[in-house]
């Protein structure tokens, strides 16, 4: 049990916890919220394995997420286009909560960058790290944006 | 202690599943669903089982909703609406 | 039999079950112990064979033939899904109508489309090297494509996926795996037996015959998902009811 693997089960017991959580309880637009904040920190635990149990390979299934995490997102966000207009119970803390976990990414990343062998896989690291910001973010941003109000009229969606 | 992290995930894992089978509305479930696929895809790579946490974000992140939302958007559309006047059909 | 009756009954079978569930865990063997038979001789057949990744080695060299059954499962599982959701005789076909998209989402999926189009191809390449392969590269790939959607809409999605030229890469992605199995075979040896030469270990070039068949399973996975996906799109955004006919 080193450092890395401590940080990953405070981050599973105060991140994840939480978000599952808010993926349960709410209207639609907060559990999404929920599972965007679930996406960015599974992929943060899963960063955290690779120097955890010094394995590079890790990096791979880090990789992934971070790439389709916040595609389903997306996904979501599109196809729920109906029901995000009822809004949350609790916006602050949805909002909060969506870009504390975007600021939770660097002081990951960083330590990690340095932990795995210099080169290759740094940048792999690095790009983990940019796509988790970025897409957590557009996610967020387009969650924050869609229609407050109840579509009653117009197109089918 | 060096279990903790596998405990955890375990205990992550069965939380979701629960309140995966305990959710009501397609919708909802869906998005439990998906909070469970990346615990199971935690708990697999904890276990030190990349290969399935791989097979399993791939299936699950993106896939697997789509399937779902798209039969959910498929099934609430009769009641819904008239057949369109315009034969256009649903906001692609 | 009313409620009370059956959660008695629940009772009794959850106690039963709780009873030897104790008694058989008593008796476990330790988790993780130190002894593996198979896993010991799959790990000394992987490294004998070049092969890093172990698990593609027993997927696509040591026991390639449950994952030629396994390709015609996808297969015929896509098959399935085709026949029961294609257009119906009530059904027509209506144009989907476009989809307003905030400009950093569509900015962001399109950028997102190239990038994870080669992690996937990546994911698939190294299939011999590291956790991934033919599979989850594939599914990788096919959702790379949809990004399209998430970015456009369906439309564009369209003009970018020709379903017959997928189910066609489906059926030769799986067609490929046969024959090379077939090839082998007429080569002299086992069929799908690992006769290519072994390379170096650790390199892309290794495992023999483990990355042409993780090749020809991410063509194949890759071209199903899409395939399977087109029907489900196809079926809530496409087709409605011919006029005159409410289910």
């Amino acid at each position: 049990m080193n450092g890395w693997l401590a940080a990953a089960c405070l981050l599973l017991v105060l991140g994840l916890g939480p978000a599952l959580c808010g993926a349960v309880v709410g209207p639609v637009r907060s559990r999404l919220l929920a599972q965007n904040v679930a996406t960015v920190l599974a992929a943060l635990v899963l960063l955290l394995a690779s120097p955890g149990y010094d394995r590079p390979a890790y990096l791979d299934t880090a990789l992934v997420l971070a790439v389709l995490g916040p595609a389903g997102t997306l996904v979501y966000e599109r196809l729920l286009a109906e029901d995000l207009p009822r809004g949350t119970p609790w916006p602050g803390l949805a909002r909060g909560a969506s870009w504390a976990s975007v600021a939770v990414v660097p002081p990951v990343v960083v330590p990690v960058c340095f932990a795995v062998a210099p080169g290759r896989t740094t940048v792999k690291v690095l790009v983990i790290g940019a796509l988790l910001v970025a897409g957590s973010a557009v996610c967020g941003r387009a969650l924050a944006k869609a229609p407050r109000t109840a579509a009653g009229e117009g197109s089918g969606g | 202690m060096a279990e903790l992290p596998v405990l955890i995930g375990l205990l992550l894992a069965t939380a979701a599943g629960t309140a995966a089978a305990l959710s009501r509305e397609p919708v909802h479930q869906a998005l439990v669903l998906s909070v469970l696929g990346l615990a199971l895809a935690l708990l697999f790579t904890l276990l030190q089982a990349p290969d399935v946490a791989l097979s399993q974000l791939a299936v699950g992140t993106v896939l697997t909703p789509l399937m779902v939302l798209l039969s959910v958007r498929k099934v609430r559309r009769r009641p819904r609406e008239e057949s369109p006047a315009d034969g256009r059909g649903e906001e692609g | 039999m009313n409620k009370a009756v059956r959660l008695w009954v629940l009772g009794v079978g959850c106690a039963g079950v709780a009873v030897l569930f104790a008694g058989a865990f008593r008796r476990l063997p330790e988790f993780g112990g130190s002894h593996h038979p198979y896993g010991a001789r799959a790990v000394a057949a992987a490294l004998h064979r070049h092969t890093a990744n172990v698990v593609s080695s027993v997927n696509f060299d040591q026991r390639s033939f449950d994952t030629l059954g396994e390709q015609a499962i996808l297969f015929g599982a896509v098959l399935g899904t085709v026949v029961v959701l294609r257009q119906a005789k009530d059904e027509r076909r209506v144009p989907p109508e476009p989809a307003v998209v905030a400009p950093t989402v569509r900015g962001y999926a399109l950028v997102s489309l190239p990038l994870t189009l080669l992690v996937g191809l990546y994911v698939v390449a190294h299939g011999q090297l590291s956790p991934g392969g033919g599979f989850q590269g594939g599914l990788v790939v096919a959702t790379a494509l949809h990004l399209l959607y998430v970015a456009v809409d369906y439309r564009a999605l369209e003009r970018l996926r020709p379903v017959p030229v997928f189910a066609l890469a489906d059926a030769f992605g799986d067609a490929a795996y046969l024959l090379l199995g077939l090839a082998v075979l007429v080569a002299g040896a086992s069929f799908l037996g690992n006769v290519l030469p072994l390379g170096t270990f650790n390199t892309l070039a290794s495992g023999g015959i483990v990355p042409l068949l993780n090749a020809a399973i991410g063509i194949e996975v890759a071209a199903a998902a899409v395939v399977l996906l087109a029907q489900f799109l196809d079926q809530a955004l496409e087709l409605v009811p011919r006029d005159g006919e409410h289910r």
